[in-house]
């Protein structure tokens, strides 16, 4: 018999390393031939987009178009220390250290403008599209190509660094502030469930997650349906058949993920309230997109059937196990 | 804030080169006077080892095996140096790096692997984690299964039970899973123009990878370089260290490129899984549905390695109350050695497995009440201004209220609809 | 080792290859087609998806001599006169493309499905990329990335 329900989860998440632990993001900007900018970060472009969106924090913040900028978050001989491409830190931690390389650049710009301009102090001096130019007397203007040309490759360069605030918490209490910032989500979901086979079909889902800020949404969106995706594989049916230390489960044909055919289009919903520590306002959601969507299941799965699942994964065979012990409970009663 | 590139869909600018097929992974490089490696690794979960490389090295094609002696310091670690480069005495899990063969090509590699002997003396294993916490358990590592410890001590949970008119009390067990990334391991050595051992490698951490390295060879990291190519996918899963050292230490000892790439197989066996959890919990309500009381002892099995443990046993602690505040928290959190496989980081970092039960916990406290799920948390969840279980206030973005309202204007949760429990 | 003819993104080829080859390692290792990936080695991810005649295969799956008089396409080969294909333009463009992997042996399979169903329905292209596996995106941009495809 197929019975339909639905669920809800929710969930908040701690951005960082944590506990107080130094959790530093360096960047380094410097002016290249023909005017453009190098961006030298440690932020590791996994998938996740990262290459992306902290060019576009740095573009904004330079004011700079995508084109001009170059990214180079490759080679340890040539970049900072931007930390570990993990804990949903990236656009956080490594999008501030940008944003406060990229203000510091500006500044070393407007020195060198000051001087090819002859200008007193540096105030008034405007950085934009290539170009710095004195706001109340816009024909005193030097664009990024010939500053490079007269300062040549590499001697127009910042760096910025950013430490996320977090304290370690007392070891007998707990009590500190581990984590900045949070970032929250909620998830629904209405599924069937075949109570025959076994089989949990997702039918409808409904995602809002809070970012602060999307710098890119599309990418968010990505992130959303991959999260949600994992979760439902986490949740439904990987499985490594671990026994006695060794996993049974040890290729794709019986460790399964899913496909295509498992997903169904997922309604994502882009909450927006800017955090105020973040690069415009912007949080990492990296994480937090695969958390709600696994309770959401389970909530549902309980919600069709009136039988709460305690251990994952669920798949056909423990569910229809779950059933009919349930069923049996209440045959003695 | 007048905005011109942030919060526009930019096209991802490296899609271009992975759409045409560019885009260069590890195993896409390939290098003049290249040779290949591969890991020979213990078939038992927990045992003293003893290893003959003899026959193996006198394989026609067979350039080097390294093993344990080839090692400065043969250790790594996010956070305890609990792991060798190679084993040397103990082999603690299935799929325990011993040997690294370095050879003309990949077919003399799996001959070689074939012929090196270890003899395996079998010790006692465990395996379930609760039972590794026990004195009289075999120890993993020196003379304590227990990795880490961490507690919240917020109120009074008694009199919060005591006062409550509804108590939902349950285990909740989650298992080891692999993040499953598309791009199994691999990665190319060699030493570069400037005399730097050079990885090129699909990692999350290229500098971490470079310390590691470093160390292990005793080497300065002015003498280190890590070249991060496309990465095929990672979830946590490239964190810890798999071939990097290994790859290092062939291209200095032998002054020559090396290439190594794991099969799917490998790859499952190699990198860290998902703790699994034992999640003990207890949520008290008053009449209208507020939480005032959550007991919670959660213990992770972090098999044969550290890795990540405490920092992940810890962010299960600090999330374990959900975004909800409770007056009155108690929480254990802890992290055990056993002899599976190794568990680290994965998407979400113990942060994925907690609401798997306190998210159960509401449904059911608000079933046992009579009211619908929506109503519930909306009576508890964190605000503007709220406190968490640790006593921090949280001050700004907290969006939770609109994340619900917007899922709860599209599917209707009420206990008044056609299918309601 | 034997020798085989082939045409590989419409260059015809004579080779040389050792019997226990896979389609898979000569389309790499002896024709620098890296665009094909090896992702699990038993035909059930789908990153090393060609086309074959017409059809998709896994290369990881066919052997080398197999590939005898067959006519085969890459990533490599869709580009035609230094212009990407409109599917590859499409996943670039709806945002279907995260680590990469998947991707050459995905667009593969959308080409192949469209070059059969011109106007598939969304079921339909969920089964026709149901061979490729994908961790990072969920899928549903790549659907939406089939969809702009079509037609096109």
């Amino acid at each position: 018999m197929k019975k339909r329900g639905r669920g809800i989860g929710l969930s908040f998440y701690g951005t960082g390393y944590g506990n107080g632990f130094p959790d530093a993001s360096k960047a380094k900007v410097k002016l290249l031939k023909d005017g453009k900018v190098g961006i030298y970060v440690g932020g590791t472009e996994v998938g996740q987009g990262a290459k992306t969106v902290l060019s576009q924090i740095g573009s904004e913040t330079l004011k700079l178009p995508l084109d001009k900028i170059i990214f180079i978050s490759e080679d340890t001989s040539l970049m900072p220390d931007s930390g570990t491409a993990a804990a949903s830190r990236q656009t956080y931690n490594t999008g501030n250290a940008i944003k406060i390389a990229c203000e510091n650049f500006k500044n070393r710009l407007r020195e060198a403008a000051r001087e090819q301009l002859k200008l007193n102090a540096i105030h008034g001096l405007t950085v934009e599209k290539g170009e710095i130019y004195l706001e109340f007397f816009p024909q005193k203007r030097i664009s990024f190509k010939e500053l490079s040309k007269i300062y040549g490759d590499d001697n127009i360069e910042a760096e910025g660094e950013f430490i996320a605030q977090t304290i370690e918490m007392d070891p007998e209490t707990g009590q500190g502030a581990p984590y900045w910032p949070y970032t929250f989500n909620a998830c629904g979901v209405e599924l069937e469930v075949d109570t025959i086979t076994g089989l949990v079909e997702i039918e409808r889902a409904v995602f809002a997650q809070d970012v602060g800020r999307a710098i890119n949404p599309h990418l968010v969106e990505g992130q959303m349906d991959g999260g949600f995706a994992m979760a439902l594989g986490y949740v439904l049916f990987e499985d490594l058949k671990l026994e006695k230390g060794k996993i049974y489960n040890n290729k794709f044909s019986k460790y399964l993920i899913p496909t295509a055919m498992d997903m169904i289009q997922i309604e994502n919903i882009i909450v927006e309230e800017p955090e105020y520590t973040a690069p415009f306002g912007a949080k990492g959601i990296g994480e937090p997109v695969m958390i709600p969507v696994g309770p959401a299941i389970l909530n549902a799965i309980y919600d069709a059937i009136g039988v709460r699942i305690t251990e994952l994964p669920v798949t056909p065979e423990r569910l229809i196990k779950a059933i009919e012990e349930d069923g049996k409970k209440k045959e003695e009663i | 804030m007048n905005l011109d590139i942030v919060g526009r869909n930019i096209l991802r600018i490296d899609a271009l080169s992975k759409v045409t097929g560019k885009a260069l992974y590890p195993e896409d490089i390939f290098m003049d006077n290249m040779v290949y490696g591969k890991t020979l690794r213990s078939k038992v979960p927990h045992a003293y080892i003893r290893i003959d490389t003899g026959k193996a090295e006198k394989i026609d094609g067979v350039i080097k095996v390294l093993t344990h002696k080839d090692v400065p310091n043969n250790e790594h670690g996010v956070i305890f140096k609990d792991h060798e480069v190679f084993c040397s005495e103990k082999v603690r899990r299935i799929g325990d790096p011993i040997a690294f063969v370095v050879a003309k090509n990949k077919k003399i590699c799996e001959l070689a692997l074939k012929e090196i002997l270890i003899e395996y003396e079998e010790i006692e294993e465990v395996f379930c984690p609760i039972k590794a916490m026990k004195e009289d358990s075999p120890k993993v590592h020196g003379d304590t299964n227990i990795v880490y410890h961490y507690k919240i001590r917020k109120g009074d949970v008694e009199e919060g039970f005591k006062n409550s008119y509804a108590i939902a009390e349950n285990i909740y067990r989650t298992h080891m899973v692999d993040h499953a990334f598309l791009q199994p391991e691999a990665g190319i050595s060699f030493i570069d123009e400037e005399g730097r051992v050079t990885v090129m490698v699909a990692t999350q951490y290229p500098h971490y990878d470079r310390e590691e390295i470093a160390s292990a060879l005793e080497l300065s990291e002015e003498k280190v370089r890590i070249i991060n190519t496309n990465i095929g996918g990672a979830f946590g899963g490239r964190e810890d260290i798999s071939l990097q050292i290994h790859l290092a230490l062939a291209a200095k000892v032998l002054n020559r490129p090396i290439k190594a790439i794991y099969s799917r197989e490998e790859s499952f066996i190699a990198h860290a899984k998902r703790h699994s959890m034992i999640m003990k919990y207890k949520t008290g309500a008053d009449r209208d549905g507020k939480l005032l009381a959550m007991e919670a002892e959660i213990v992770g099995d972090t098999g044969a390695y550290a890795s990540w443990a405490t920092n992940v046993l810890r962010k299960s602690g600090v999330h374990a109350t959900g975004p909800y505040f409770i007056p009155n928290v108690k929480v254990d959190s802890i992290a055990v050695y056993t002899n599976n496989p190794f568990a680290g980081a994965m998407r979400g970092f113990g942060a994925t497995q907690v609401p798997i039960a306190h998210e159960q916990q509401m449904d059911i406290l608000a079933e046992k009440l009579g009211i619908d799920p929506i109503a519930i948390r909306m009576k508890n969840i964190f605000k503007q201004g709220s406190i968490t279980a640790t006593g921090q206030v949280l001050t700004d973005s907290v969006p939770l209220d609109r994340c619900i309202e917007k899922v709860a204007e599209k599917i209707d949760f009420s206990l008044e609809r056609e299918e309601a429990y | 080792m034997v020798e085989i003819k082939l045409k590989v993104n419409g260059k015809s080829y004579i080779l040389e290859i050792e019997e226990d080859m896979r389609l898979l390692d000569l389309l790499r290792e002896k024709l620098g087609l890296l665009g094909v990936k090896e992702g699990c080695s038993e035909g059930e991810c789908g990153a090393c998806t060609v086309i074959m005649d017409g059809k998709v295969v896994n290369s990881c799956l066919v052997m080398a001599f197999q590939a005898e008089g067959s006519s085969i396409t890459t990533i490599e080969g869709l580009e035609k006169e230094g212009e990407i294909h409109p599917i590859q333009q499409a996943f670039i463009e709806v945002g279907a493309v995260q680590c990469g992997y998947c991707t050459p042996g995905m667009i593969l399979s959308a080409k192949a499905l469209l070059d059969k169903n011109p106007n598939p329905t969304e079921e339909e292209i969920r089964e026709g990329i149901s061979g490729n596996l994908c961790r990072c995106t969920g899928y549903n941009k790549i659907i939406q990335a089939v969809e702009k495809g079509k037609g096109v």
